[in-house]
């Protein structure tokens, strides 16, 4: 869906991205970071508002650099703030919309009063936009994104104001799009709407990416938490045996190993152990941006760590050390 | 319970579009279309309709009046009134279209820039330089509309109260409707250009109106005073600043008339002030152009 190599782009002495090497697939993408982290800025040059310093991107197949009307003909962009005209109805400006984008006027007529039904806007259509609240406004933003029905939609912080129930709906409409066939790139600082709305995350800071990858893949640690009953140090000893990295906590066992799944059945056989709880551990992505993910050889005190002999685990794909930019403060483990 | 008489709603969904698109072109089109509804408040709120439709009124109604007043007065044998008179009605329309300019240039840049639209432009198969020329032909259609209107109705209305028949009169006048078409350039030109500088870089309509009317009036102000009273070498070409001179000197040029301004009183040449308003342009459309690329 979108290939950046090597993209990079400043403001005079101000380098807003560097060296951004991107291949995102078709879906649902978000983009986090921080404010000033460059997710606007690769918005505006996804779109090719924005000419890039370096590098080159392609999206939807197409060169931004070199058809850039061809590539905005087919991607709808919702901006971070408004973007509305205040002395216009809500069924013209959509329409006005989709007619900036090549769709007839009949059409777009048609079309703008399908996409004001769709965003909940159906029975406030004729209203000014003036007159509308925040969350009918950005309702109305979403609207012109998509009503010329566009393969992608960018969505620049889309519950940028809203209160709870507003951003709700938001994330709801937003989570929809992908049902008709519109695939999205939402940027926000607020993790846990990525977490709600995307499958792929894209994380910047300081204009680098940090990570890029599938949100399961990036939230899943690789690492299982077993509680059983009776004393855990007998399975610990027979998993640490199998090759498993464990680490014990209390009374919870923290296994990483491919298998560990199977070590551990095998393992509560052979010790004649009941489970009391399993699960996988995840973690989430504000924890990944901070450097807080829950890690066995960080999270577990020192005095009660089992395994500090065994042979250290190369990390997991989502597992990769943070590279971070040197002016981000990194939070200490343990720190809520 | 029966479930006959009951009412049943069907979810329809989304529908992609799957007619035509029309790209660049219909884009600019659009930008056309909605640039003349918003001068013209059409589908705006009632007090957007009240200024455009008076002027436009006050543009046309006085050839509609003298039309009928030489039609009526044909009947007694006296002379057509000096209102047929095409040159002399620009004096009408040229102030309205002043005024209208005033408010219709702003109207047209100041809100999409103010409100953030044109970032939605921006996502639009749409360049700087489309938006710019199409919200320019649409500011261009409206003030050629209600320039050229009156002086088509007063062109068929000589021919109607004409001695020599209706139809041969359309005929051997035919060459005045060039001079009104030049003309009516030249008054668009050079209002338009300066309004679209000023409402480039104003953030309120009525601040880029009132500054638009004041740097038409204190630049004829500063030319009349610098002609009079300047008394270095070539100090009459300072008359050149009357920037909303120019076109009524091209309007005498072509209508073969005379009108006393600061460029007539420093004797300078007609071909000085298309230069001008040729220069005005260029530099105009360069400024703006180089404003909106910043914008985006």
């Amino acid at each position: 869906m979108v290939e950046t190599k090597g993209l990079g782009h400043a403001y005079g002495d101000i380098v807003a991205l560097s060296g951004v090497d991107l291949e995102v697939p078709s879906g649902r993408v978000g983009l986090v970071g921080a404010n000033g982290a460059g997710k606007t800025t690769l918005l505006k040059i996804l779109l090719g508002i924005l000419s890039p310093s370096r590098g080159s991107v392609r999206v939807m197949d197409a060169d931004v650099a070199t058809d850039p009307l061809e590539v905005r003909s087919r991607v709808g962009y919702m901006p971070e703030g408004s973007c509305l005209p205040l002395e216009q109805s809500a069924a013209d400006f959509v329409a006005y919309a989709a007619e900036l984008a090549g769709i007839p006027a009949k059409a777009a007529r048609q079309r703008a009063s399908d996409v004001l039904t769709l965003v909940g806007l159906h029975e406030e259509r004729f209203r000014f936009l003036g007159d509308f609240s925040t969350g009918m406004k950005q309702r109305a933003n979403l609207a012109q994104a998509i009503v010329h029905d566009p393969d992608l939609v960018l969505l620049d912080e889309p519950t940028a104001g809203l209160d709870p129930d507003g951003r709700a709906e938001m994330l709801d409409l937003i989570g929809r799009l992908r049902e008709f066939g519109i695939d999205i790139i939402v940027s926000s600082h607020v993790l846990t709407d990525i977490e709600r709305t995307c499958d792929w995350v894209v994380m910047l800071d300081g204009g680098k990416v940090l990570r890029t990858g599938p949100l399961s893949g990036l939230v899943e640690t690789g690492v299982i938490e077993l509680q059983v009953m009776g004393d855990p140090e007998p399975v610990a000893t027979m998993l640490q045996a199998a090759g498993a990295h464990v680490e014990l906590n209390d009374d919870t066992l923290f296994i990483e190993h491919d298998g560990a799944a199977t070590l551990v059945r095998d393992a509560l056989v052979e010790a004649g152990a009941g489970v009391r709880r399993m699960q996988h551990r995840s973690t989430t992505l504000e924890d990944i941006f901070l450097g807080n993910e829950p890690r066995p050889d960080r999270d577990a005190p020192a005095e009660v760590q089992t395994a500090s002999d065994a042979p250290e685990l190369p990390p997991g794909p989502g597992l990769a050390p943070l590279e971070r930019a040197p002016n981000r403060k990194r939070r200490k483990a343990g720190d809520s | 319970m029966s479930d006959v008489g009951r009412g049943v709603v069907f979810d329809l969904g989304y529908k992609p579009h799957e007619g035509e698109r029309l790209g660049q072109r219909g884009a600019i089109a659009a930008v056309v279309k909605d640039g003349v509804r918003r001068v013209l408040g059409i589908r705006r709120k009632a007090r957007k309709k009240v200024i455009p439709w008076v002027l436009v009124a006050i543009a046309i109604i006085p050839a509609i009046v003298a039309v009928g007043l030489a039609i009526f007065l044909e009947g007694f044998a006296v002379d057509t009134p000096e209102a047929l008179d095409h040159a002399g009605y620009f004096d009408t329309t040229s102030t309205i279209a002043l005024l209208f300019t005033a408010l219709a240039a702003p109207e047209l840049l100041v809100p999409d820039r103010t409100q953030g639209v044109l970032a939605m432009y921006a996502s639009r198969p749409l360049t700087t330089r489309d938006y710019l020329l199409a919200r320019a032909g649409a500011l261009s259609i409206v003030v050629l509309g209600f320039m050229l209107l009156p002086q088509v109705l007063l062109y068929v209305g000589k021919a109607a109260v004409s001695s020599d028949g209706f139809f041969p009169a359309l005929g051997a006048d035919v060459d005045v409707l060039g001079k009104v078409l030049v003309t009516a350039l030249a008054f668009l030109a050079t209002y338009a250009t300066v309004a679209f500088v000023v409402a480039a870089f104003a953030n309120r309509v009525s601040a880029a109106a009132a500054i638009f009317i004041g740097v038409m009036i204190g630049s004829n102000i500063m030319a009349l005073i610098l002609v009079e009273t300047a008394a270095f070498a070539g100090s009459r070409w300072s008359a050149l600043l009357a920037i909303a001179n120019h076109p009524g000197v091209i309007r005498d040029w072509v209508f073969d008339t005379f009108t006393e301004n600061p460029l007539s009183e420093a004797d300078l040449p007609q071909v000085a002030s298309l230069l001008a308003i040729i220069v005005l342009v260029v530099v105009g459309a360069f400024v703006v152009y180089r404003r909106y690329r910043r914008l985006v």
